[in-house]
């Protein structure tokens, strides 16, 4: 029988969404996130429109506050402390207790702390919350030196948006370009690049030290330069959320291990979104994912699961990024064995697709080329055979090559 | 909003493809896009993405669906539905008629209706 009381952990994309799609698949049980911030909130927009002001709290929540009414999901402002999953009992901080017949687990991640000798200071932020974003635009004017410890996609977000907002602003990577796992070579190195083109100083070095000396930060890097600024940000990913996980005794490694459909190694409990990771039938361990989609789709399948019908199928992985006014979108992998096929547009690189040997499509990201990107997908999870002359070809529509049905 | 408006022919819009009419034209205050589905009908919602500004006439149209080309949300062609996140919000769905070969737009008055 499918589980008539649902109690998810996290209200994040993940959580949401599981609360979403089990209202969708027609569950009409008992229905309740859990969450220290309240109400579900988006996390892209932190790094940009939020951190702008363009956009208020309302505007990034995932649903009005009458949607929770309207669906009868229950949002409960509160941190779980502990888990049972034998009787499926969760205790809030506030001491209170609640049961369900099935729990999931979207707690997420904290955003990593550089561990170099005064990476845990307390005035070194990190963008993680609506709180963070909040703290970080509190500290920036016109003219505020900014250094940015990770150019990846949030460090790179952060730049455009931060010298919008009239700051003076360096990034610093160890690689550069950065990206190029996600986006290949030729289009990490122009999204690099446009960096400097608008007055962001991008350092290449590892960060060894930071010091404070009352509100001005020094950044000393390896090979001996050392960068000043009054506000540091580091960027350098997530750590899982996983204590409540490992404390009610589930299986955890760098993530709370899940099958294909979201459970952990307890019947009652499943775990969706940045604090899962999949483990394979044989054993094996997928890399953690950590984009929006991810979210999403783990959100949509932990749904189908506990209503018992059939789970979603989920496509090669997407994301997007923004940054000084390009829309930047990568589907599939761009580092898997093949070669790379270039589109160029005006002579800089705007599509980028990744071939295997038997002329299979492997991966494609895209600056400002949405249906490039669109088409990509369909035909990398259709295994639409092509040729790398078809797909060289400006002239050729990648999304032509998607409307052949495999 | 009783009087149609005409779109085009049937041949100006390939199927799998969307036409724009700008709000100027519409006079419901936001621009309609008319799409050509792969159920071979037409449909129109308002082009303006429920989630965030994007045109859905830009969208990826499949089966009847249309895919927000910023950030994937999905609608239903029919319906207006939100079939996917980021969208939580229905579009506004516009009734199209197909008369001697013309496409017909009736603003503001819904699909259903």
């Amino acid at each position: 029988m499918p589980a008539q009381r649902v109690i998810i952990i996290g209200g994040g994309l993940a959580g949401f969404t599981a609360a979403r799609e089990l209202r969708t698949r027609g569950f009409a049980g008992e229905l309740t996130i859990i969450d220290p911030q309240g109400l579900p909130y988006d996390r892209p927009p932190l790094s940009k429109q939020y951190l702008l002001g363009t956009y208020d709290q309302e505007k990034i929540l995932l649903a009005p506050e009458s949607w929770y009414q309207d669906n009868a999901v229950e949002v409960l402002v509160a941190e779980v402390t502990d888990l049972d999953p034998e009787s499926g009992t969760v205790t809030t901080d506030s001491g209170e207790q609640r049961t369900a017949d099935a729990i999931v687990l979207a707690t997420g991640g904290a955003a990593r702390r550089l561990p170099v000798p005064g990476g845990d200071l307390d005035s070194v932020l990190t963008l993680r919350t609506r709180e963070d974003a909040d703290i970080l635009r509190s500290r920036i004017e016109a003219g505020t030196r900014v250094a940015i410890i990770g150019a990846g996609l949030i460090g790179a977000e952060v730049a455009s948006s931060l010298k919008s907002l009239g700051a003076e602003v360096t990034l610093i990577d160890p690689l550069d370009p950065p990206l190029e796992p996600a986006v290949g070579p030729e289009i990490a190195r122009h999204l690099h690049d446009m960096h400097a083109k608008h007055g962001v100083r991008a350092v290449t070095g590892v960060s060894a030290q930071i010091e404070a000396e009352g509100s001005v930060h020094r950044i000393r890097l390896q090979d001996g330069q050392s960068i000043e600024a009054d506000v540091v940000l580091v960027g350098i990913g997530i750590i899982p959320e996983t204590g409540l996980a490992e404390r009610a005794g589930l299986l955890v490694d760098n993530g709370i291990l899940v099958d294909h459909a979201q459970r952990t190694s307890h019947r009652r409990v499943f775990a969706i979104g940045d604090c899962s990771r999949t483990r394979n039938e044989d054993g094996t361990y997928q890399r953690r994912a950590e984009h929006w989609e991810h979210a999403m789709n783990t959100g949509m399948t932990v749904a189908s699961v506990i209503q018992e019908v059939e789970a979603p199928q989920h496509g090669a992985p997407w994301f997007w990024s923004d940054r000084y006014g390009v829309h930047v979108e990568g589907v599939g992998s761009m580092s898997a064995e093949g070669k790379t096929v270039l589109r160029q547009v005006e002579g800089k690189p705007s599509v980028a697709l990744r071939v295997s040997e038997e002329g299979l499509l492997l991966g494609c990201a895209v600056i400002d080329d949405s249906y490039s990107v669109r088409a990509a997908r369909r035909i990398i999870d259709r295994r639409i055979p092509m040729t790398v002359e078809q797909l060289e070809d400006p002239e050729v529509p990648l999304k032509k090559l998607a409307r052949q049905r495999g | 909003m009783s009087e149609p408006i005409t779109v085009g022919s049937i041949d100006d819009i390939e199927e799998g493809e969307a036409q724009v009419v700008e709000a100027e034209q519409t006079g419901t205050g936001e621009a309609i896009a008319v799409f050509h589905a792969e159920d071979g009908n037409f449909y129109a919602l308002d082009d303006n993405c429920t989630h965030e500004t994007a045109s859905l006439g830009d969208g990826w149209v499949e089966g009847t669906e249309v895919e927000c080309p910023v950030h994937s949300a999905k609608f239903c062609l029919l319906s207006g539905e939100a079939l996917c996140m980021p969208a939580t919000i229905a579009a506004r769905t516009h009734k199209v008629e197909v008369v001697d070969d013309q496409v017909l737009l009736y603003p503001g008055m819904g699909a259903a209706g």
